[in-house]
């Protein structure tokens, strides 16, 4: 018994020895990982303690010290606010017509791109599906509102083929507005989302293409087979970020797009935080959603990675 | 395995916790520093000799001190920082003999001041009814007791009616606004109505100058207007932010002249104002009819300013003339005969005269000395320059024959270097010379020095408003202190307010108006309305008695 203890006593000892040795043998990288370390102390784990003020009642001339506790008194508040409650219910609605259009959308133009013959074709439609995503929803939020107005493109189209009699703005009709908001998004960031795809498929050995082809496979044969099982790694990556993120929203799209008859669908909870927290200086109560937000991301992403791990048979993550 | 699973749930709740961490900010809290206010001796001998005080003169002229260096922090980010480059702050820095380090930043640096307790020694922020505002008295010399003190020439140029405004419980002010219209700026008429009801030139000859006065009329020329010029919209007005009513919510109450509180100064609920929602429901005929387009409720600032500029709404009720100005000036200048005009317009049913609203009585920037102030009599002497009218004149024109003249009818004119500059390079005009910018102390009644203040294209209007301006001052910081439920309630009932105000303007049938109507009313019920309202009556009742109403 003793030498046992003794035993694990001694190996300790020599654990940190080694440590200590490897340490002093890796000094200059290690020293090179310091700036980082103290970096993330400082931005990301010291500000940590501001959360506090979720449970403070605090103002600008308090100290995060000095407000008052206050308990679960602003969590009881957003428990409590329909307002709030309307904001998840359109954040979730929203985001989940994004995770059904703009989460397939670049899969299947990324298979499409890849399956065009390099050329300048294929470049230009690169070109030109990235483009959106390097404008700000500032402008194009401005564009959008032209394009949906009763005078803008999308009525002069719709008019032209006979579809509708009188135009119609479409920003007004709050029952449009999630779709506006996903496809919008959609189609801003597809064109960028093909990006990791592509750069996967770059990575897929021709040879089994080749083979699949002596095979007898044609086209459609080849990306099921082939294409997507090696793409399984990658799409589902994606897919655990974009659940994680289900409780996140576009805040510039929502704070553009925004008027005041689609405010009842269009408000999300980062516009709510924002407009609470920011427009009106309730600090305390926008770290309280702030931090629910958080809490709930977490279980989200833990879910949604065993999830996938079940299927895939190893967690991405 | 298990174990992993653990480290990863931990690894990912940190980095979870990191991105909630960062909404809030740190702070670090310090004993906070007061230095005691030295006080003047009996003979009136400021500090060791410095200078005498003199009732009549205004200190900075009497103080021998050289080279004082104080840091002034305003809480805008767009705040220009240089010091004595221009000729502004140089011309402040001869007279006075002093040097200011400007600071800039926001909320939470402002917060981190706070937290330190290492304060500026000049502190200018923008919301009189903020938290920091509220307790100044906290970290902020009285300015009386800095008059007494220091300079009493400061109750010379400071508003007596402003000061009393922003006076705390303890019968003390510890800030000064730029801005502040007092009754007596009200009725001078040196300030100009902002709001107009405006017409196309053109329109309004072809139509053979008609009247709008009455529900009938105003409708009936949207008609012709619709009918004569298929090409325009009939009737505009300024675009509408998410929550804001554009210029169909008080700004049309004030032109209508709905009342403003009840004759015993209590609240009066504006927004259910029969004669005002007359006119709602006239502008819902106007809408059934045509002449309101769908797009003018979603346009952003942008394109509302682009129809702004090409003239493409007959009429439009428009508020904040002066900021419209340029886009006004871009369609004068390029349509000379059809020209926006300002004219009559709606009128109230109910024989109110209109109440147009200015900037009030709490005006814009507040400055305050803090009280760890390195030297407070510089301070409250820089308050007393910048008041004057010498001050006013030289941050509005500048040193007289290098940036201004005077010409033969007294007005102010720049001189034709200073025009060049400003009209060909207004970025090196805005650096070298720094006019009207330096504003923390800054009023509209020197405008009306020059005949240059304001643009041609909204001339007109503003003297269609001469005598039409009527003080909102009991209505001011009336809203429900933020964080409290009534203030969540109140935002709630604001944004309904938007959305039902619209609804109204496109409602099919009258049916659907008063549905809406009676839903808004319904929603204020259920939103501690009556609440509300009673943290308004008591804020009013307090304004009232500030006001000596």
């Amino acid at each position: 018994m003793k030498n046992k203890e003794k035993k694990k006593k001694q190996s300790l000892v020599e654990k940190a020895k080694l440590f200590v040795k490897d340490y002093r043998r890796q000094l200059p990288l290690q020293m090179m990982v310091i700036p980082g370390i103290i970096f993330m102390i400082i931005f990301c784990y010291m500000p940590i303690y501001g959360l506090t003020i979720a449970f403070k009642s605090y103002t600008v001339i308090d100290t995060i010290d000095s407000a008052k506790w206050v308990g679960w008194a602003n969590f009881k508040i957003v428990a409590t606010d329909k307002y709030f409650w309307q904001s998840v219910i359109n954040t979730l609605g929203i985001s989940f017509l994004k995770l059904l259009i703009g989460f397939t959308t670049p899969i299947i133009l990324s298979i499409m791109i890849y399956e065009l013959r390099d050329g300048p074709f294929k470049r230009i439609i690169q070109t030109i599906s990235y483009l959106p995503h390097f404008l700000s929803w500032i402008v194009l939020g401005g564009m959008i509102i032209n394009w949906l107005s009763t005078t803008g493109l999308l009525n002069q189209i719709l008019m032209a083929v006979g579809l509708v009699d009188n135009p119609t703005n479409f920003l007004l009709d709050s029952g449009k507005y999630w779709w506006i908001a996903s496809l919008s998004d959609t189609w801003k960031e597809a064109g960028w989302g093909t990006v990791l795809y592509l750069a996967t498929m770059a990575g897929i050995d021709p040879t089994y293409y080749e083979a699949a082809r002596i095979d007898g496979a044609g086209r459609l044969r080849q990306i099921t087979s082939i294409t997507l099982p090696l793409m399984k790694t990658i799409i589902s990556l994606n897919f655990i970020l974009t659940i994680s993120g289900l409780l996140k929203s576009n805040l510039d799209q929502t704070l553009v797009l925004m008027n005041s008859q689609n405010q009842a669908k269009a408000e999300v909870i980062d516009s709510y935080v924002y407009r609470m927290g920011m427009t009106q200086g309730d600090f305390s109560y926008a770290t309280a959603v702030g931090l629910g937000v958080s809490v709930v991301s977490v279980i989200l992403l833990v879910t949604a990675n065993k999830i996938t791990g079940k299927i895939n048979e190893e967690s991405v993550l | 395995m298990k174990n992993q699973m653990w480290k990863k749930g931990v690894c990912l709740g940190m980095a979870a916790m990191m991105t909630a961490g960062m909404l809030a900010g740190c702070g670090e809290s310090s004993e906070s520093k007061d230095t005691a206010m030295v006080q003047t001796g009996e003979d009136g001998v400021v500090e060791s000799g410095r200078y005498t005080l003199d009732a009549d003169t205004p200190a900075w002229k009497l103080d021998t001190k050289e080279d004082t260096t104080l840091t002034w922090y305003v809480n805008a980010d767009w705040w220009n920082t240089e010091w004595g480059n221009d000729v502004v702050t140089k011309q402040i820095q001869k007279d006075m003999n002093v040097n200011i380090d400007f600071v800039v930043g926001d909320d939470t640096k402002l917060n981190t001041f706070f937290a330190g307790g290492d304060m500026p020694d000049i502190i200018t922020i923008f919301d009189a009814s903020s938290s920091v505002a509220q307790k100044a008295d906290t970290w902020a010399y009285a300015l009386q007791d800095l008059a007494d003190n220091y300079d009493p020439y400061f109750y010379k140029v400071a508003s007596a009616q402003t000061l009393s405004w922003f006076a705390m419980d303890d019968g003390k002010t510890y800030g000064y606004p730029g801005y502040s219209n007092t009754q007596e700026d009200y009725d001078s008429g040196e300030i100009y109505a902002k709001t107009a009801f405006v017409i196309r030139n053109d329109v309004y000859e072809a139509l053979g100058k008609p009247s709008m006065g009455t529900q009938e009329e105003f409708l009936d020329v949207l008609n012709q207007i619709k009918e004569q010029f298929p090409d325009l919209i009939p009737l505009g007005f300024n675009n509408f932010e998410t929550d804001g009513t554009s210029s169909l919510g008080d700004t049309l109450q004030d032109f209508l002249g709905t009342p403003i509180v009840n004759d015993d100064n209590t609240f009066y609920d504006r927004n259910m104002d029969e004669d005002y929602l007359s006119w709602i429901k006239t502008l819902n005929q106007a809408y059934k009819n045509g002449c309101i387009s769908d797009d003018s409720f979603t346009d952003d600032n942008t394109a509302w300013q682009e129809k702004e500029s090409i003239g493409k709404y007959a009429c439009i009720m428009m508020d904040g003339t002066p900021q419209q100005a340029g886009f006004l000036t871009t369609f004068a200048t390029s349509n000379p005969d059809a020209a926006y005009i300002a004219i009559d317009g709606p009128k109230s049913t109910a024989g109110y005269e209109p109440k147009l609203n200015q900037a009030g009585i709490s005006g814009w920037m507040i400055t305050y000395v803090s009280k760890t102030c390195k030297d407070p009599a510089k301070a409250i002497q820089l308050y007393t320059y910048l008041l004057s009218d010498e001050g006013q004149i030289l941050t509005n024109y500048g040193v007289e024959g290098e940036t201004y003249t005077i010409n033969a009818d007294g007005k102010y004119e720049l001189t034709d270097a200073a025009k060049e500059l400003q009209a060909n390079d207004n970025d090196r005009f805005k650096k070298e010379m720094r006019l009207g910018e330096f504003i923390p102390f800054g009023h509209d009644r020197y405008k009306s020095l020059s005949d240059d203040a304001y643009p041609d294209s909204i001339k007109q209007m503003q003297e269609w408003g001469i005598g039409k301006l009527y003080p909102h001052f009991i209505l001011e910081n009336t809203d429900p202190e933020t964080g409290s439920a009534e203030a969540r309630a109140y935002s709630a009932i604001k944004t309904n307010w938007a959305t039902t105000l619209v609804g109204m303007i496109r409602a099919n049938d009258d049916a659907e108006f008063d549905s809406i109507l009676e839903s808004y009313r319904q929603f204020r019920e259920e939103n501690d309305w009556d609440a509300i309202v009673k943290v308004r009556n008591e804020k009013m009742a307090a304004n009232a008695e500030k006001l000596g109403m």
